[in-house]
C-alpha cells in the first residue's frame, strides 16, 4: 500500500513541468513521432496509467497493460485500447476524456489526473498513428522467458548419480545416500533406526492403512532373514488393502465424491466404478504412465480394443473395454455447476477439469489462466483455451440436476454396435406393446359413450352436481359442477345438464384436464372449442391454457374478463373483442401446423367476432394434452367467477357453430364388460412397458466420450458470453506446445493423455515420484506436492527427485518398485521415538537446524487419517468388513426430485473400509468432516491434520469407539481367562507391543477399581473401558 | 463485556487451574514454537489460541444473523415513497431472472407502510415493528449489492466472499484470525434449525484448518453430537481419562519434537469440559422469566429463533467468536423466497422480529452490545417490479438490497447508503458483500487485505481481491 502512495506522489511531481505542452504539438512540425512519443506520450503512460496497466508490476487492472505497443494492441476486457489513427474509436481516449458509459481514467480515487493538454497530446498522438517503439518483454503468462528456461521443475530430468558420502556404512540404498548426503551438507546426524515392532507398523499402517495384527508381528519379528523386510513390504504391496490405502490417495487428488455438487447434489450411482477402477488398477500395479492416459482417454483406447477382432479373448476384451471407459471418471467426477445437459455452466464444470488436470498430473495451478494469464506461473490464457477446446469437444455424463432430474450421456460399458443391438430389441419389444396399447384404447373409446371430442367426460356430463369436478378433471379451488353452468350450445356435445362454476380463488387456483394421450402437432391440425359465461360483473380476469404439461410448453392462451377477451401473441396480451356479462360464448381454434398459427371464431347469440392468424408460442414443443383455467389472464386485478363446459380437444373438426345438435351413443351391458376387460389390458400393457423400458441391457459409466472436435474461443475474464480469438487445442506451451493435428476427428484427449504422461515431460514423472514421497513421509521432497511452479516450495533434495523420477521412467513406471526403493531406504527406517535425554547432541542440533525435518534426520509421528482411524478401530475390534461392497443405496432414480431447496442428502451406514463410505460433495460425511477427510470440491493433495475437542468428543462417547472397545474386550475375554495374558493380547492387538510392567500395573489396577464401581458385568465393562482407553490413547493414534 | 470477564475461562488459566504438570510446560513450549505455514496464527501451533488481531478491535465476537431465501428491501428497510405512487407502471428493468437485457415490467408496492422511530428518524416498515424500537442501535445499509441472484450462489458469497468455489465461511476466517478465549466451546457455532442453500459448505473451513469450522447446532434436545457421556458415571469416565491420561503423558514426554501429541491430550481436558459446559451454555434453565419474555420464549422451549437468539448470547457470554444464527432452511416454502405470495414475508419478519429486539436489548442492558458486532443479512433482496401488474410475489434482486449492523463499534441511528427512487439500483453509498465481510473483520481488529491464507500456491482472503471497509459508519 504504501509503496503505491509513494508512486502516486511521485507521479504528482512528475505533472508539474508536462503541463507546458503547446495546444497542438504535432504543428510543431520538427518533433519526429519518436521524440514526440518519448518526450509527451511515454512520461504520461509511465506517471499515470502503468501503475494499474503494467506486467512489470504485475498488475493489468481490466486485463489491460500499456507497458509495451502489444499491450495496448491486444487490449483488455474490452478489447484494443487504440485505434491508430481515430482517437473518437479509442477506448483510452474516450476513458482519459471520461465519456458518458467508459470507466474513466484515471480513476478518481486514485489521486491521479490529467491535464487538458496531456489529454490533447494522447489524441494528437493517437491520431498521427499511434507511434509506439515499446517491444513486451517477452513472456509467457507471469515469467520471463529466461526465468521460464531456469526454472527447476522445466528441467529435463537430470541425470544423477547417488553421491559419494562420508557415512557410507550407513547406506542401505541409493535414496540414503541423496539423504546422507544432505545431512552431512548440513552438519545434521540421522537418529538410530526403528526397532522391527515399530518398523512393521509404521509400513504396515502407511501402506494399508490399517494397524497389522498379531499374527503378523509374530511372523515379521520371527524372520531373521536379510529378505525379512522385503518379503514383508510385497506382501503388504499385493494385499488388497495396499490397493485401497493407496486408492484413496489417488482419490483426493481426483476430487472423488459420490454426488455432483451443483445445488441439488444429485447423486452419481455409477461414480464407485471410477473408484473400484482406481483401487484395481492399483492392485494390478499398472504402470502410472498407462494409468494417467486411461483416465483422460480411456474411452477412445477402448475403442482401438473394440476394433480389434481376435475372438479368443473376447471376454477379457469386454472387460477391459469397461475397464478403460470406466478410467474417464477421472474427468467426470469432478464438481458440476449445471442443471441441465446443456452448455448453460460447462465452462465452470471445465474449469474444474482443467484445473485438476493441472494440479494432478503436473503440479500447476493451469485453472489460474482461465480470466487472465497466469500470474506467476508460466501458464497463458491461450493454454488454457487450448485445452478447453479438448473439453468442449467431448461429451460429458450429465449427473441429473434441478432442470433435468434425470442422469444423461453416460458412456456404455459396452461397444456400441453391442448397444445398439440391445437398444433395437428393446424398440421392438415397446413397439410391439404400445400398438397393443393403442388398439385397446383406440376400442375402448369407441365403447365409451362418455368419450367425446378428444377426451373423456369433456362435457363434465359424468360429474356430480355440487361437488367440484373429479377423475379425468383436477380441481383447486371455490369450484362446483352445477346445472346453473350448462352451456346452452349443443353442436358440439348435443344437449347436457351441468357444467363447472370455477369461483374466484387465487391465481394458481382453477381447474385442468389431461387428455390420456399427447396430441402432436404434425401434418394435420388440432382443434380446439369451449364454452363459457362470466355470470356477475366482476373484476380481474382468467386465463385458458393449451399446451403440454402444467405450463411446461405452451401452445396458446386467451384470457376472459368481464368485458373482454384477449389473445396472447408473442408473449403480449391483445384484446380482441368484447364481452357481454351473462352470456354464454362459444371459442373455437383450429391450430395450423403448415403456418405454425391458430386462428378461429368467438360465437354467441347474435355474435360472432373471428380470430385471425396468430402465432402459436415460440417455444412450443407441438405437443398439447392439457387444458387449464387458472387467473392468470390479461388482467391482474383478482381473478373472476366464471363457468366452464364442452371442453372439446380433437384432431378432427367440431360442427359449425349453429349446427344440429349431436346424438350421442349409449353404453350396453356387453359393451361394459369390454370395456372393463381393455381397461385391465392397457394397465397390464403399461406395466410390461414400464418394465421393459427400465430394463438395464448394460452397465454405464461416469465418464465422457467424444462430441464433435472444436477448437474454443478465449473467454474475457472468464466470461462465456464474452469471447475472442479461437484457440487451436494444444498442450501448455511451457510444456512443448504440441498441437492436436487439424482436421482430426477426435477431441485430442488422446494426444493429451500421451502429453501428460510423457518421459520427457518434465513434471509427468517428478510430480508423481513426490507424491508418494509425500504419501509415505508426510511431507514431500517439494512440500508443495501440487504445485510444481513459482508459488511452490523448491525441493529439498533436487538430485534425489531426479533420480527417482528418471529411475520410475527406466522401470516402465513401476509404482511398486517405486515403493519399495522408498520403504526399503534406511531413511524410511528411522526412529521417531527421539529421546531427547538420551540423544541429546544429535537431537538438539536437529531441533536448532532442522525443526521441521526436511532433511530427514528422523521419522515424524503422524496421526492416522480419518480412514486409518476408523479401519483400524474397526479392525482391531473384529467389526470391520473387508468384503468390496455393492453400489451404494441410493434412492431409486425414478423418485428423484432433488433441487437446492431440497438437496439430496445421505448417510449411509456401513462396515466396510472408509474408502467405500458414500462422500458427498456439498455436504461432508460427518465422521469424514470430522476428521478433515478430504474435500471433495477440489483436488487434495494433501490432509490437514486438525486437533479439535470436537474429534475428542467423538473418541469418547461416540457409537463407533464403543462398540468397537465392547466387542473387543469380548473377543479378549473368549480367547483366554488369564487376566495378565489377556493384557498382553490386548495391547498387541492395539498397540502391536506388550505391555510393560508399569503399564500392567496400571491397567490391573484399573480394572479392579472400575469393575468395582459397576453394579453388573464389571469385568466386561472394565474391559471395554480399558480397550477404549488403548484405541484413543496417542500410542495408537499416532503412527510412530 | 469487559475482556476481564472471560479472566476464569482464559485457557492458560484453566490449564494452570487444573494442575496438570505437563500440560503446563508442554504448552508454555509449544506457545513457544512456530508454524511458519499459518501466516497470522504463527507463534503457537495450537490454531486455536487466542490471539490479537492486527489492529485495536471494537469488537470481541460478531453474532451473524441470517435469513435465508432473499429478504425484500422495499418491504422492510428501504422506505420508496414513490414505489407506492406509481404502482402499476411501467419500468425498463436492466435484469430479469438473472439475465441481463431490457425488461418492461410493472412496479409493485409494498403491502405494508413505513414510520420513522427513534431519535434518529429511521425508516422501518411494519414488517418490524419490534425491532423498530432499536432503530437507535442500528446502522442499516440500504445500498447493498452482490453478484448473485441464484440461492446458492448468493449463500455462498454472503458466507464465503465466493459464488462460486468452495472457500472457508466468514466465522472460519475469524476464528483462523484470532483463535477463541474458551476452549470449552467451538469458536464458530451455527446455530440453525436447517441448512441453508448451500449447505454446511456455508460454515465450512475448506482449506483452513478444520479447528476452524463452524460447529452446527441444531436447535432441540440434543445440539451437539457425542456431548453425552457414554460411560456408565462420571466417576467412570474419571477413571479412564486418568488411565489415558497417563499413558498420553509418557507419550508427550517421549515425543517432545511431535506438539499434535500434546494438543490431542488436552483436548480431552478440553473435550471433558465441553460435555459439562457446553450442556450449561444450552440450558436456559436459570434464565429468568422477564429474559425469556424478552426474546418471546416459553419456559423450557428448546428450539424457535428466540432459543436461538438467546442461546447466542449466553454463548457470547461464554467466549465463543462468532455465532451464527439462521432462521429457515432451503425449503422455499418456508423462508423468505416469496415468489408466489410476499404476504408470506409477515408470518417470517414475525417469527425473527421480537428475538432479534429481545437479543439487542439484552446485549445493551448487559453492557455487551458495545463489544459485540451483531449483523444482518440475507442473499439479496426482490424485485419492486413484476412481469405482471399486481403480481403478488416478487422475484431475487440482488442490485440492491437492505442489511444492518448493531454494536461492536458500529454507530447506531444511521442509515448509509440509498438506492434509486424505486429500489432498482443502488444510488449512492454502494457497500459490496466484500465491504460487508471487509467491516466485520474490521471491527473485530482484522486487516482483510491482511488476513490471509496461503492454498494452492496462492494467498487466499475471505475478501477475494477487493472489499473495502465502510468506515462512515465507525463510531
Amino acid at each position: 500500500m504504501c509503496d503505491l502512495f509513494c508512486r502516486f506522489f511521485r507521479a504528482l511531481c512528475c505533472l508539474v513541468p508536462l503541463v507546458v505542452g503547446g495546444l497542438s504539438p504535432i504543428a510543431k512540425g520538427q518533433e519526429t513521432p519518436s521524440d514526440f512519443f518519448e518526450a509527451r506520450i511515454r512520461p504520461i503512460l509511465v506517471d499515470h496509467c502503468e501503475i494499474c496497466h503494467s506486467l512489470s508490476t504485475q498488475k493489468s487492472s481490466g486485463g489491460l497493460v500499456l507497458d509495451s505497443a502489444d499491450g495496448w494492441k491486444t487490449g483488455g476486457d474490452s478489447g484494443p485500447a487504440i485505434v491508430p489513427g481515430n482517437p473518437k474509436e479509442s477506448l483510452l481516449i474516450r476513458a482519459v476524456r471520461r465519456d458518458q458509459g467508459h470507466s474513466p481514467m484515471p480513476p478518481a480515487d486514485s489521486g491521479l489526473s490529467l491535464t487538458e493538454s496531456q489529454i490533447r497530446d494522447l489524441e494528437a498522438w493517437v491520431l498521427q498513428g499511434a507511434f509506439d517503439p515499446r517491444k513486451s518483454a517477452e513472456r509467457i503468462g507471469g515469467m520471463r522467458a529466461e526465468e521460464v528456461r531456469s526454472w527447476w521443475s522445466f528441467q529435463p530430468l537430470g541425470s544423477h548419480e547417488p553421491p559419494e558420502v562420508v557415512h557410507d556404512r550407513w547406506v542401505w540404498n541409493p535414496i540414503d545416500r541423496f539423504v546422507v548426503a544432505g545431512l552431512e551438507a548440513q552438519g545434521l546426524e540421522p537418529v538410530s533406526t526403528a526397532s522391527k515392532r515399530e518398523w512393521i507398523r509404521r509400513v504396515t499402517l502407511d501402506l494399508t492403512g490399517l494397524v497389522p495384527t498379531p499374527e503378523q508381528i509374530q511372523e515379521y519379528l520371527a524372520d531373521e532373514s536379510p529378505q525379512a523386510d522385503a518379503r514383508l513390504v510385497d506382501r503388504l504391496l499385493e494385499s488388497y488393502e495396499h490397493a485401497e490405502r493407496y486408492g484413496r490417495h489417488w482419490l483426493d487428488v481426483a476430487r472423488y465424491s459420490d454426488t455432483a455438487g451443483d445445488g441439488a447434489d444429485y447423486p452419481v450411482r455409477e461414480a464407485y466404478r471410477y473408484r473400484d477402477w482406481v483401487i484395481r488398477s492399483i492392485h494390478r500395479n499398472k504402470p502410472w504412465d498407462q494409468f494417467v492416459r486411461e483416465q483422460i482417454a480411456g474411452d477412445l483406447f477402448a475403442k482401438d480394443l473394440a476394433g480389434s477382432s481376435d475372438a479368443a479373448d473376447a471376454p477379457v476384451r469386454l472387460e477391459t473395454y469397461a475397464d478403460l471407459v470406466t478410467a474417464t471418471g477421472f474427468l467426470a467426477v469432478g464438481k458440476r455447476y449445471g442443471y441441465a445437459p446443456n452448455a448453460d455452466f460447462q465452462h465452470l464444470d471445465f474449469a474444474d477439469a482443467i484445473d485438476s488436470i493441472g494440479r494432478s498430473f503436473l503440479g500447476l495451478s493451469i485453472g489460474c489462466a482461465r480470466c487472465h494469464d497466469h500470474k506467476y506461473d508460466p501458464i497463458t490464457v491461450q493454454d488454457y483455451y487450448a485445452l478447453y477446446g479438448i473439453m468442449q469437444s467431448t461429451l460429458w455424463a450429465f449427473p441429473g440436476g434441478e432442470e433435468q432430474k434425470r442422469p444423461a450421456n453416460f458412456p456404455a460399458l459396452v461397444p456400441p454396435e453391442q448397444v445398439a443391438q440391445l437398444e433395437r430389441g428393446r424398440t421392438d419389444r415397446l413397439r410391439s406393446i404400445d400398438e397393443g396399447i393403442e388398439r385397446a384404447r383406440a376400442e375402448r373409446m369407441e365403447l365409451d359413450p362418455s368419450y367425446h371430442a378428444g377426451g373423456i367426460d369433456l362435457d363434465l356430463e359424468a360429474q356430480e352436481v355440487g361437488k367440484p369436478p373429479t377423475k379425468a378433471w383436477l380441481s383447486a379451488g371455490p369450484n362446483v359442477v352445477s346445472s346453473e353452468s350448462q352451456s346452452p350450445y349443443s353442436h358440439v356435445f348435443g344437449q347436457g345438464t351441468r357444467g363447472v362454476r370455477v369461483g374466484a380463488g387465487t391465481p394458481f387456483e382453477g381447474v385442468r384436464y389431461v387428455l390420456d394421450r399427447k396430441l402432436t402437432l404434425t401434418d394435420r391440425p388440432l382443434y380446439f372449442a369451449i364454452d363459457f359465461r362470466v355470470p356477475e360483473s366482476t373484476q380481474g380476469s382468467c386465463r385458458l391454457y393449451l399446451g403440454r404439461g402444467v405450463i411446461e410448453s405452451t401452445a396458446l392462451e386467451c384470457s376472459i374478463s368481464k368485458d373482454a377477451f384477449a389473445i396472447k401473441n408473442a408473449g403480449e396480451w391483445k384484446v380482441v373483442s368484447a364481452l357481454e356479462v351473462g352470456k354464454w360464448y362459444h371459442l373455437q381454434l383450429k391450430l395450423d401446423p403448415s403456418d405454425m398459427t391458430w386462428s378461429g371464431g368467438l360465437y354467441g347469440d347474435e355474435f360472432e367476432a373471428s380470430i385471425s392468424k396468430t402465432p402459436v408460442s415460440a417455444t412450443w414443443d407441438r405437443q398439447a394434452d392439457t387444458f387449464i383455467c387458472d387467473g392468470f389472464g390479461h388482467i391482474g386485478d383478482g381473478v373472476l367467477a366464471r363457468d366452464l363446459d364442452n371442453l372439446g380437444i380433437h384432431t378432427e373438426p367440431f360442427g359449425a357453430f349453429g349446427s344440429p345438435a349431436l346424438e350421442r351413443p349409449s353404453r350396453s351391458p356387453a359393451s361394459q364388460e369390454r370395456f372393463a376387460s381393455l381397461d385391465k389390458q392397457v394397465k397390464e400393457l403399461q406395466a410390461q412397458r414400464a418394465a421393459i423400458a427400465a430394463e438395464v441391457l448394460y452397465g454405464v459409466a461416469y465418464g465422457v466420450s467424444e462430441a464433435k472436435p472444436t477448437d474454443a474461443r478465449i473467454q474475457l475474464r472468464g466470461e462465456p458470453s464474452k469471447t475472442s480469438d479461437e484457440v487451436p487445442r494444444r498442450f501448455l506451451s511451457v510444456l512443448g506446445g504440441q498441437v492436436v493435428p487439424r482436421d482430426h476427428a477426435e477431441s485430442g484427449r488422446r494426444e493429451l493423455a500421451y502429453w501428460l504422461s510423457d518421459p520427457k515431460n518434465p513434471l509427468a514423472a517428478r510430480v508423481f515420484v513426490n507424491r508418494v514421497w509425500h504419501w509415505h513421509f508426510g511431507q514431500g521432497l517439494v512440500p508443495t506436492t501440487s504445485d510444481f511452479g513459482v508459488r511452490g516450495q523448491a525441493p529439498s533434495h533436487p538430485e534425489l527427485l531426479d533420480y527417482l523420477a528418471q529411475r520410475f521412467i527406466e522401470s516402465g513406471w513401476d509404482v511398486r518398485q517405486l515403493h519399495r526403493w522408498i520403504v526399503l531406504s534406511r531413511t524410511y527406517h528411522l526412529t521417531s521415538h527421539v529421546d531427547a535425554q538420551e540423544d541429546t547432541d544429535r537431537v538438539s542440533k536437529g531441533r536448532q537446524l532442522d525443526p521441521s525435518n526436511r532433511w530427514l534426520w528422523r521419522s515424524v509421528k503422524r496421526p492416522m487419517d480419518a480412514e486409518t482411524l476408523r479401519d483400524s478401530i474397526l479392525s482391531v475390534s473384529g467389526l470391520l468388513d473387508r468384503g468390496v461392497p455393492k453400489e451404494h443405496p441410493f434412492p431409486s432414480v425414478d423418485t428423484w426430485a432433488f433441487t437446492i431447496h431440497n438437496p439430496f442428502h445421505a448417510v449411509y451406514d456401513s462396515a466396510h473400509r472408509s474408502v467405500y463410505l458414500m462422500q458427498q460433495r456439498n455436504r461432508k460425511h460427518p465422521y469424514l468432516g470430522l476428521f478433515d477427510g478430504a474435500d471433495p470440491n477440489l483436488s487434495v493433495d494433501q490432509r490437514q491434520a486438525t486437533t479439535t475437542p470436537t474429534q475428542t468428543l467423538y473418541l469418547m462417547n461416540s457409537p463407533l469407539v464403543h462398540q468397537a472397545s465392547e466387542s473387543l474386550s469380548k473377543r479378549c475375554i473368549r480367547t483366554t481367562l488369564d487376566v495378565t495374558a489377556r493384557l498382553q493380547l490386548v495391547y498387541e492387538i492395539t498397540l502391536g507391543r506388550p505391555a510393560s510392567q508399569e503399564e500392567q500395573a496400571q491397567c490391573l489396577e484399573f480394572l479392579e477399581a472400575y469393575a468395582q464401581r459397576e453394579s453388573s458385568d464389571g469385568e466386561l465393562k472394565a474391559w471395554g473401558a480399558l480397550c477404549r482407553v488403548l484405541m484413543t490413547s496417542n500410542s495408537f493414534l499416532y503412527i510412530d | 463485556m469487559k475482556r476481564n470477564e472471560f479472566k476464569s475461562l482464559n485457557r492458560r488459566e484453566w490449564i494452570r487451574a487444573s494442575g496438570r504438570g505437563v500440560g503446563q510446560i508442554a504448552l508454555a513450549s509449544m506457545l513457544a514454537q512456530s508454524d511458519g505455514l499459518r501466516g497470522i496464527g504463527a507463534g503457537s501451533s495450537d490454531p486455536l489460541s487466542a490471539r490479537a488481531g492486527h489492529h485495536g478491535a471494537s469488537a470481541d465476537r460478531i453474532i451473524f444473523i441470517y435469513s435465508t431465501g432473499g429478504v425484500s428491501h422495499v418491504d422492510t428497510w428501504d422506505y420508496k415513497p414513490k414505489l407506492y405512487q406509481d404502482h402499476g407502471k411501467k419500468v425498463t428493468a436492466s435484469r430479469w431472472l438473472n439475465k441481463p437485457g431490457a425488461f418492461d415490467r410493472y412496479l409493485i408496492k409494498p403491502r405494508w407502510t413505513f414510520s420513522q422511530y427513534g431519535q434518529s428518524g429511521t425508516w422501518v416498515s411494519d414488517l418490524f415493528p419490534k425491532l423498530a424500537t432499536r432503530v437507535d442501535d442500528l446502522c442499516v445499509f440500504n445500498a447493498m449489492h452482490c453478484e448473485s441472484d441464484g440461492h446458492d450462489k448468493g449463500t455462498l458469497a454472503a458466507h464465503t466472499g465466493s459464488a462460486q468455489f468452495a472457500r472457508p465461511s466468514h466465522g472460519a476466517w475469524v476464528s483462523y484470525g484470532l483463535g477463541t478465549v474458551n476452549e470449552n466451546l467451538p469458536s464458530f457455532v451455527v446455530l440453525a434449525p436447517h441448512a441453508p442453500y448451500a449447505g454446511a459448505q456455508t460454515w465450512g473451513s475448506d482449506f483452513l484448518p478444520g479447528c476452524h469450522q463452524g460447529t452446527h447446532v441444531i436447535p432441540g434436545d440434543e445440539p451437539l453430537e457425542h456431548l453425552k457421556p457414554r460411560a456408565s458415571s462420571p466417576a467412570q469416565q474419571s477413571l479412564e481419562l486418568e488411565l489415558l491420561g497417563k499413558f498420553n503423558t509418557k507419550s508427550v514426554e517421549s515425543s517432545p519434537l511431535d506438539p499434535m501429541l500434546e494438543a490431542r491430550m488436552r483436548s480431552f481436558q478440553t473435550a471433558f469440559g465441553m460435555q459439562r459446559q457446553a450442556p450449561e451454555a444450552f440450558d436456559l434453565s436459570t434464565e429468568s422469566e422477564s429474559t425469556l419474555k424478552m426474546y418471546g420464549l416459553e419456559a423450557g422451549q428448546t428450539k424457535g429463533f428466540g432459543w436461538q437468539c438467546l442461546v447466542a448470547r449466553r454463548l457470547a457470554e461464554r467466549g465463543v467468536r462468532f455465532i451464527e444464527l439462521i432462521d429457515t432452511g432451503s425449503n422455499s416454502g418456508e423462508n423468505w423466497d416469496s415468489h408466489g405470495n410476499m404476504q408470506d414475508h409477515e408470518r417470517l419478519a414475525k417469527m425473527i422480529d421480537q428475538p432479534i429486539c429481545g437479543l439487542l436489548s439484552d446485549l445493551k442492558a448487559r453492557g455487551m452490545l458495545e463489544r459485540t458486532l451483531v449483523v444482518w443479512t440475507t442473499e439479496f433482496g426482490r424485485t419492486p417490479f413484476h412481469q405482471t401488474a399486481d403480481h403478488p410475489g416478487r422475484e431475487h434482486h440482488n442490485l440492491v438490497f437492505s442489511s444492518w449492523m448493531a454494536g461492536g463499534g458500529v454507530r447506531g441511528g444511521v442509515v448509509h447508503g440509498k438506492s434509486d427512487e424505486y429500489g432498482i439500483e443502488v444510488d449512492e453509498g454502494g457497500v459490496h458483500t466484500h465491504d460487508l465481510h471487509a467491516t466485520m473483520l474490521h471491527c473485530v481488529g482484522l486487516d482483510h487485505e491482511r488476513l490471509t491464507y496461503r492454498h494452492a500456491g496462492r494467498d487466499y482472503r475471505l475478501t477475494d481481491v477487493s472489499g473495502r471497509v465502510v468506515r462512515e459508519v465507525l463510531g
